[in-house]
């Protein structure tokens, strides 16, 4: 048995391309194009408003919901199906109130975008 | 048996689709291209699959049976994250070509020094998480096997470290794409079965709790933590002969790895500090954390810490930069929102059949089991069994997901932002946490994963969610403000929780806000972060950079047809180079 070592056979291209890529260059600041800076402008300023309007019909479900529960501890004793209210009103209601939310808010900032 | 049943086909099929998906990428022109195609659908199907954990799956349902109705609050605070995350983080975040927290903070801010504080915030966020997993999985393989604890937790770290070594999990999208399928399954179909098997009357005890104080059958607990009891009188214990001894009442110290039998009819001990199951206050929809009263504080605390804290969960960052642009990245935010809330319909259905069925396994601390325990005590037979091995693998399918998502963010952190260096490196250090995981898993029995879980989403609540919001929405943000922000929310979060491992005699709303201190910790972190941002000058560039994240890819630009598709438009050459060179590190890891 030799005990040649073993050597990597790469093109001096390829190795050449691998030594490049592990350079970490110089950071650079983001470039933003002047013809473009009123419109990201006001795209900014629509969507902030829309997820300023989004978050706060998010909260107040989910302060609204635990303060109406609180408020009314007779749902423990109401029974829909044998199950006490209270109990649908944390796993049904929430749920299908985001996900609604979700779709709500996600046409409005495509829209937004589409329009600029 | 159940395990190497259950457990050894997850891992089999994940490495399998896993290894698949490497050579699918290969045969395609760039991996790169490959993976920014990842549809909306698809990619919620993998965020879905990796955000759902062992604390999802076993843990609500673990805490219901310990602490309440109440608990159901968590999942819908896991779900509200990701409608902050659409409306908030999604879309820019992708646009601003930052794969992870530490590198949106060097891109936005031009900072080393907090890239390297976000590094360590991912190492700390992904202790806590991480711990919580391998400690399920190591109880759970326990209950299921009856294997000592210790020896769970190493199976599950080797079975992580092997697989991420050999690769696969990382390589494609569908993978965590079907591991939620997987899941997905395997927790409904036996969640309809035990509700039809169980009979009409543990329906019924389900909907009208009682206070747990009698043992309805011989039953066996094993305490794999010591546990100081309160034995009140008229309890029995059957002794190894069969026949049955009275306890002294008063104090019992139970110590750690006793098997105890108590007897049929016997009064139930209560464990010191808790309430049993059924208890006062258990029926409550409303969370009383460490029934210290003010359950409205504790249900808002709870809340606010998991609805932030998702945004900055370094794992599920990553998977929102799979999708095509800024645009897919919002679709896939919400879809998980419609995925998620699928899910979390039936973590109840096993928190009030656990309630009746196995609420002995809170004097053991062993809660987080009763959606694995739940199936024998239905049907003992074959079908009991099958069920039992059914959801032991879809908790096996959740603790990998999760684990080998954060193993990899944790251990880029350490070897990309922290000590650069090569792959052999990356290698090292995916061991290295693998191990520390395992090493603090192992005394951390008596902690519930979701208040592990919680605590970790705390500490993303109060360092990246306002370091991300501001970055995103604020162009006055300073890097010295992030800095001193992110450290702000760092000490508070975690001062906590040491505070709290300490076990301070506070009591009331004090104690909860030590518990959970998201309430104030995190208005804190983003009141630093403003002050100090106020007292310095932003960069020139700072507005442009904040802007350009909400300009959408696809503008009519006379170029876009020719060079569209494969390419990024929405990118700065800087920042294309930054991600390919996370994106290739991630790539040659999972080789």
């Amino acid at each position: 048995m030799s005990t040649q070592r073993r050597v990597a056979v790469t093109s001096p291209q390829t190795r050449l391309a691998h030594a490049r890529r592990r350079y970490r260059g110089p950071w650079r600041p983001t470039t933003l194009d002047p013809a473009e800076a009123p419109r990201a402008f006001a795209l900014y300023r629509v969507q902030l408003r829309n997820a300023v309007l989004a978050l706060v019909l998010l909260c107040t479900l989910l302060v609204g919901l635990p303060l109406l529960l609180a408020a009314l501890p007779q749902l423990d004793r109401l029974r829909l199906l044998g199950i006490p209210v209270s109990w649908l009103a944390i796993v049904v209601v929430p749920f299908p109130a985001m996900v609604l939310l979700a779709f709500w808010h996600l046409r409005r900032v495509e829209q937004a975008e589409d329009r600029e | 048996m159940i395990v190497a049943f259950a457990v050894a086909p997850v891992v089999l099929v994940t490495l399998l689709i896993g290894l698949r998906g490497v050579a699918a990428m290969r045969t395609t022109s760039d991996f790169l291209v490959a993976s920014r195609r990842v549809s909306p659908l698809l990619n919620s199907a993998a965020v879905s699959g990796e955000y759902l954990s062992a604390a999802s799956f076993l843990g609500v349902a673990g805490l219901v049976v310990k602490d309440g109705v109440g608990s159901l609050w968590y999942p819908v605070g896991f779900t509200a994250g990701y409608i902050a995350m659409l409306a908030l983080v999604a879309a820019p975040m992708r646009r601003s070509g930052a794969l992870t927290v530490p590198d949106f903070a060097e891109a936005r801010l031009a900072s080393p020094a907090l890239r390297r504080l976000a590094a360590v915030v991912v190492l700390v966020i992904g202790a806590l998480y991480l711990v919580p997993q391998f400690r399920t999985a190591g109880l759970v393989l326990s209950v299921v096997s009856g294997t000592p604890y210790w020896v769970g937790v190493a199976i599950s770290g080797a079975a992580v470290s092997a697989t991420l070594a050999l690769g696969g999990m990382r390589a494609a999208t569908y993978v965590q794409a079907f591991q939620f399928v997987f899941k997905l399954v395997l927790f409904i179909v036996p969640a309809i079965w035990l509700l039809i098997q169980a009979g009409p009357a543990v329906r019924d005890a389900a909907v009208h709790p009682v206070e747990f104080t009698q043992f309805d059958r011989d039953t066996e607990v094993v305490f794999r933590v010591g546990a100081t009891l309160d034995v009140p009188g008229g309890a029995e214990v059957v002794e190894a002969g069969g026949s049955r001894r009275a306890l002294p009442e008063g104090e019992w110290q139970v110590p750690a790895g006793a098997t105890v039998e108590f007897a049929e009819g016997s009064r139930v001990p209560t464990l010191r500090g808790e309430i049993p199951p059924g208890g006062s206050g258990w029926e409550r929809p409303l969370l009383n954390l460490h029934d210290e009263g003010h359950p409205l504080l504790g249900t808002w605390a709870v809340l606010i810490a998991t609805m932030l804290g998702t945004m900055g969960l370094p794992h599920v960052i990553m998977r929102f930069h799979t999708s095509p642009d800024g645009r897919a990245a919002r679709r896939t935010a919400a879809l998980t929102v419609g995925l998620l809330g699928i899910f979390y319909l039936f973590p109840g259905i096993y928190g009030v059949l656990g309630r009746v069925l196995v609420p002995h396994l809170y004097l053991s601390r062993a809660t987080d089991s009763a959606v694995v325990a739940l199936p024998a005590q239905v049907d003992d037979g074959t079908v009991g069994s099958l069920f039992t091995g059914l959801l032991t693998a879809g908790a096996f399918a959740a603790f990998l997901a999760t684990s080998l998502g954060l193993l990899l963010v944790v251990s880029g952190a350490i070897s990309h932002d922290l000590v650069p260096g090569g792959l052999r490196q990356l290698r090292v250090a995916v061991v290295g946490a693998a191990v520390t995981v395992v090493l603090l898993a192992l005394p951390a029995a008596r902690f519930d994963a979701g208040t592990l879980v919680t605590w970790g989403f705390t500490v993303a609540a109060s360092t990246f969610c306002p370091l991300l919001v501001l970055g995103i929405w604020w162009s006055r943000l300073t890097a010295p403000g992030a800095l001193a922000g992110v450290a702000a929310g760092l000490v508070s979060s975690a001062g906590a929780f040491l505070v709290t491992v300490a076990d301070p005699p506070v009591h009331g709303w004090l104690a909860i806000l030590l518990v959970q201190p998201a309430p104030w910790s995190v208005p804190l972190a983003f009141a630093v972060m403003v002050v100090v941002s106020l007292f310095g000058r932003p960069k020139p560039w700072a507005t442009a950079a904040m802007l350009r994240l909400h300009l959408h890819e696809h503008r009519s630009s006379p170029f876009a047809d020719r060079s569209g598709g494969g390419r990024d438009l929405g990118h700065s050459s800087w920042s294309a180079r930054r991600s390919s060179a996370v994106r290739r590190i991630t790539r040659r890891l999972v080789r």
